[in-house]
Order: C-alpha cells, then structure tokens, then sequence
C-alpha cells in the first residue's frame, strides 16, 4: 500500500507543479508578445518622430521621402489641423474625413477612433499632426485604475498564485484518491502474487483489464508452482525409493563380503579381496544416504528437529569420535575453542549439524590419503558463531572453490562430491553462510558462520 | 537359559535370502535357536507359539508394517525388539525407539555391528549382573591399584586412599573408555548429571586432586592424559 500512496503523493506534486508551469509560462509567453508588438508599432516610428518628417519648405509642407514610406508601409494617412481646427496639410485622406473640426471633434477622436480609424496625435507648434491607421487593426482602449490596487499588487499577485496552487491541489487531490482506491486491490493483488497467494481481483470498473491481467498472471503461477512442487515431490520420493530399495541387497554384498573377509580358512588374497567389496559397499551406502539427505535438503522436504545446540561440546564429541576409532596415526586433530564461546548455544538440528562437521573432516582425510593435520576453531562473532575447519593438505582446486561459494552450484563446473554440498544445504537450512577457500599456507578452509541465540 | 547364546531369536523379514545371511552369521557367533518369518501373519504365529527372547524386525513387510507388530507384541511380550531397517530417516528411528524397541540398526549393516547390538540387548535384559565380572572392576596404573568396587587407590607402599565420589564417577568413566578420549561434557554429565560446561573449572580441581591420588608425578602425568581442548584420557592400564 506504501508504494500506491507514494505513486499518488507523487501525482498531486507534479499536478500542482503543471498548474503552476503552465501559469508561468502564460504570464511570459503574454508579455514578450505585448512587448514586441509595441516596439514595432511605437518604439520603431513613435508618432512624434514621423511627425517631425513633415517640415515647412519655402512656404509650403514637404514630407520627407523616408517618413512618407512609414506612413504608406504601416499607417493609412496624415493630416496636419491648425490651431482653428482646418486641415492645412494631408497626405492619403479618405474622403469621408471631413477638412474641418470642432474643438469637440477633435477632443473625441484624439482619444479612439476617427470614423473606424485608429487615430495617434502629435502637438506640433504649428497645430496638431494627426496619423490614421488601419481600419481594425489596433484596439485602443484608456485603462484606468484605483491607484489602490497597484499599491497592494504584491499582496494580490502571490496571493492568486496560492489560491491556484491550492485549487489545484484540491482537484489533484480528488482525482489522485479515486485512483488510489481503484489502484489498491490492485496492488494488493500483485503483493500477493510475490507472496505466492492466489489471487481473484474484481474485474468490474476504470482498471478491469489490468485487473483481468493480474488474475490471469496469478493463476499462471500458482498453477507453476504446483507443477514444480509436484515434480520435486516426485523426484525427492523416487530418490528416497531407489535409497531405500537399494539398501536390502547391499546388506547381503556387505554382509557375506564381511563374512568371507573374517574367515579364517580362506587365503589371504581372497580375504583381502572380500575386504575391498565390504568397503566399497560401505562407500556405496554412504553414498545412497548422502544422496538421499541432498535431495531432501535441496527441496526442503528434510524437517529440522530445532533445539538448542552447544556447539562446542559438538565439536568435542565429533572430534573425540573420530580420535578414538574413525581415524588412524596418519591424521590427527587439533581443537581451538574460543573461551567467549562456551556459554553460547544455536538453534539447529543437532544431528545435521554433526553431518556436517563430520563431512568436513571425512573430506579432508579423504583427500589426502597420506595424512594431515585438521585444526577446528570455534570463535564467536556476535550475532553469528564461527566454526572453522582446516587442514594442511593438498587444498581445494581453484574452479572448485569458485563452484562452491555461489549460491547455487554451477553444473558446468567442477563437481565436489556430495559431502560437501550437503554442508553447504545444512548451513544454509541453519540461516547461516559458508565460505570454502585456500589457505596461504597451504590446505583448506571451510568457514561456516551460523547464527548465535540471542539472550 | 544359561547364557544369552540360549536365547530363541525371531527373524522377520520378506527377504528370504536377508534372513538365511542373519541366520548364518548368528549361527556361526554361537546362537543355538534361530527362527524365521517372511511376514506378520507368519511372524505372529511364530510370536504365540515359539515364544521367542528377542526379535529381529523389519520395518517394511508384505502385509503389514514392523511398527504395528511391535505394537501389538507389547501387549503380551516385553521381549527385547532389534528393528533392522532399510528405512533410514531419523524419524523412522525414533518412532521404532519411542514404541519400545531396544535398538535401530538401518541396513546394509556390517555382521559385526549386528552382533554387537544383539548381544548388549541380550545381556541388558536378561543377564544385567553378570556384565562385568568383579575382577574386572579392579586394575593397576603401574603400581597403583584401583578397586572400582570399594572405591579405594592402594599405592606400592601399602598406602590407602578413598576416591570422593566425583573423583569416583571420572575415574569410572575413563576406566570404561580406556585408551579413549572422554569429552569434557562426558565426564561433566558423569559426575553432576549435566553436561553444561560451566562445571569445567571444578572438573580441572578434580582431575588435579585425581592425579594426585594415582600418578607418581602428578606435574607430568603418565596415565590420566589431557587431550587440549577435547577431554581427558586413560591409559596405561593392566590388571594383574
């Protein structure tokens, strides 16, 4: 709903900002026009200077030649009344002006029109210069006001600009709120939608189409998702089938292969043999049981039984595990656990946590088969716990490293084997973050941050 | 029945040839009376009328589920149940424990896995006493007796020296675990029930105090060894 309201505050500013514009630009745009238009017409030949074009030559008027082309070009006629009111020169005169005027007449027309013609007078010291326009082509017109109101021009002019910028404000407002209600389900409709709810919008009114789309898209996705659901349901269950199945005739391999290793009539050869089939067979288990974790985990279908965990005491008993009888004289493990860490627990599935930590190890015993040093440090960096586990081998590959640190593993990529993709679903599934990486001295190191209980 | 090899064990299982390999391997470890079901109907039968010491249970069968049987073989029998399951989920496990079976081994399994649960399941239940034999409860860190019986150390020079009950309580722990490490949260829940690690100071007093008792250089300890950052372990141990 924010975001509606934010696209509606958004509307009325810029309404107002259009009002206001367009206003401004009225008020400009009126007068450089009124400004040009009198420049042409007074400013260029103001009447008193083609007044002074007509002078007295040995008695008689003469017009100058270029004074003469102004009148012609933007005038219609001129004439010249002396002080008794009769024309004593003229040039053009229509023949219905008459050749004599009463000092009334001339009052009159020196103010608007004489016989439809514009009239400018001039005051020259042997009478009066009258210039006539064009019939309709300027509109005179004496403005007069209350001197009042230029003295309060400031007041008013701010003032109407408020009462506009308010009025367009109030109809912005309005109209803004009607499509704020009819855009509200419609928001509604998309949040749901990223919710992934389904979502059935009235398609009646302004914006039923738009709403028609939406259902549209919703169904759409709701009907995906299923689809999807529906096929990761069926591959995580014929995944947890074949590991199921497969389970049976490989307690038969491992359990005669263990038999025929532990007879004591056999040859040595031949037990030896049998010795490799029991431990591949074991490697194929663990195998089936990791791909059948991944799987679960990749597709949430693994439920977590959260309590609290101690990770230290885990990592203790882990390592204590794997002293005591998982691993031989090549390897050995040495355990860093911070003071500030001992009182800490984590919400977490004790279990997969162990997988986990347990994998980390069993990858770097496996990985160098001719023995190492594991270091496990347990640091706390509030809000999250840190749990490092390094060795002194042979390290990650490079691409290897590059593949397990995204976010999701790139199938073009070297693979890294299912242990350590189980590591990085468990920590994920924990709201914690893992980073897989090199150390400069030689080995690797897999950091695992998880979050800290708080309290 | 004389020994837990006197035992009548039921195999049920829909596997036929799973159940000749169980029989096999329990027959060659010295079992006398084995017997077999393929499914509940016959399972139940053979429950009525052989009445047998413990059950080998499969989780999944044709007519039925192990689950079920043992639920309604509780209603008359409190013999001990060993599910041996292809069904790996943890909750799987823990429902066959929560309904009352001894233990949960998930398939394939080693022969030697097998054997090792049925016969601590055996002795749990019918022969508790007999699990450790006196003689056993008494061994020598050098010249040092430890009599886990009376709770007493008897030094080479005659010396006698009575172990505190928290001294007792690590003491027994380690001696169970020999030449194992025994976390700290091991030996905390042995002595005060508890594994929380607040008690880690007091274990170090302890361990001390205890080293003292059974070392000749309590400074530089030959037998009760601390494993940094884990735990502590015994060794050395020999019974005379």
């Amino acid at each position: 709903m924010k975001s509606v309201m934010r696209i509606i505050s958004r509307y009325l500013v810029s309404a107002v900002g259009v009002a206001l514009i367009l206003l401004a630009v009225n008020f400009v745009v009126f007068f450089i026009y009124m400004f040009q238009l009198n420049s042409i017409e007074q400013v260029e030949y103001p009447v008193s200077q083609i007044a002074e074009g007509l002078t007295v030559q040995n008695g008689a008027y003469q017009l100058s030649d270029t004074t003469e082309k102004i009148i012609e070009g933007n005038y219609q006629w001129a004439m010249l009344l002396d002080d008794a009111g009769k024309v004593i020169w003229s040039l053009n005169l229509p023949a219905e002006i008459p050749q004599k005027f009463t000092v009334p007449e001339v009052a009159s027309f020196s103010r608007w029109y004489l016989d439809d013609y514009p009239v400018y007078v001039w005051r020259r010291p042997d009478g009066l210069f009258v210039l006539g326009g064009r019939v309709d082509s300027v509109w005179k017109y004496n403005i007069e006001y209350q001197m009042v109101v230029f003295d309060k021009i400031f007041i008013w002019i701010p003032l109407v600009l408020l009462i506009n910028t308010l009025l367009a404000f109030a109809i912005a407002l309005v109209f803004g709120l009607r499509l704020y209600h009819s855009l509200k389900p419609l928001a509604g409709g998309i949040r749901d939608m990223s919710e992934k709810k389904a979502v059935k919008l009235s398609t009646k009114g302004l914006l039923g189409e738009l709403a028609a789309g939406i259902n549209k898209a919703s169904a759409h996705l709701v009907e995906q998702d299923i689809a999807l659901d529906k096929r990761d349901n069926a591959r995580t269950k014929w995944i947890a089938a074949i590991s199921h199945d497969i389970r049976t005739p490989l307690s038969l391999v491992m359990g005669y292969a263990s038999e025929l290793e532990s007879n004591a009539e056999l040859p040595t050869a031949e037990r030896e043999q049998a010795g490799i089939i029991r431990r591949q067979s074991q490697r194929i288990k663990t195998l089936v049981s990791d791909l059948n974790l991944a799987s679960k985990l990749e597709y949430d279908m693994q439920p977590l039984r959260l309590s609290p965990v101690s990770l230290p005491g885990l990592v203790r008993k882990i390592s204590a595990d794997f002293l005591n009888g998982m691993m031989d004289e090549r390897y050995t493990i040495d355990v860093e656990i911070d003071e500030n860490t001992q009182d800490e627990t984590i919400t977490g599935d004790e279990e997969l946590l162990t997988r986990a930590v347990s994998n980390l190890i069993t990858n770097s015993m496996q990985h160098n088969p001719k023995g190492c040093t594991i270091q496990i440090n347990l640091v706390k960096e509030a809000p999250f716990i840190s749990l490092s586990v390094m060795d002194d081998g042979i390290g990650f590959a490079e691409e290897q490293c590059l593949n397990l640190n995204q976010p999701t593993e790139d199938p073009d990529l070297p693979y890294s084997g299912l242990g350590l993709t189980i590591v990085r679903q468990i920590v994920h599934a924990h709201g914690g973050k893992v980073k897989f990486s090199n150390r400069t001295t030689g080995g690797c190191e897999v950091l695992l941050s998880l979050p800290l209980d708080m309290g | 029945m004389e020994t837990i090899f006197d035992c009548k064990i039921l195999i049920v299982d829909d596997e036929p040839e799973l159940c000749r390999m169980v029989t096999d391997i329990l027959q060659r470890e010295g079992f006398r009376h084995i017997l077999s079901a393929s499914n509940c109907r016959e399972a139940r039968q053979s429950l009525s009328k052989d009445r047998p010491d413990c059950v080998i249970l499969d989780v999944t069968l044709p007519d039925g589920d192990g689950f079920m049987l043992l639920r309604e073989m509780r209603a008359d029998s409190s013999a001990p149940v060993l599910f041996l399951s292809a069904r790996d989920e943890d909750q799987n496990r823990l429902l066959g424990l929560g309904l009352g079976a001894d233990d949960y081994i998930t398939k394939p399994f080693l022969p030697l896995e097998l054997i090792l649960r049925l016969k601590a399941v055996l002795n749990r239940t019918y022969f508790p006493l007999e699990q450790t034999g006196p003689q056993e409860r008494i061994f020598y860190l050098g010249d040092t007796q430890i009599d886990l019986e009376s709770g007493t150390i008897t030094r080479n020079d005659g010396e006698q020296i009575t172990l505190t009950a928290k001294e007792f309580a690590f003491i027994e722990k380690l001696y169970e675990n020999t030449g194992k490490i025994v976390t700290i949260e091991n030996l905390c829940h042995a002595a005060w029930g508890d594994n929380v690690y607040r008690y880690e100071n007091s274990l170090m007093v302890h361990i001390r105090r205890l080293r003292e008792k059974i070392e000749v250089d309590p400074s530089a300890p030959r037998y009760l060894l601390t494993v940094r950052g884990l735990g502590y372990k015994l060794v050395g141990v020999t019974k005379k």
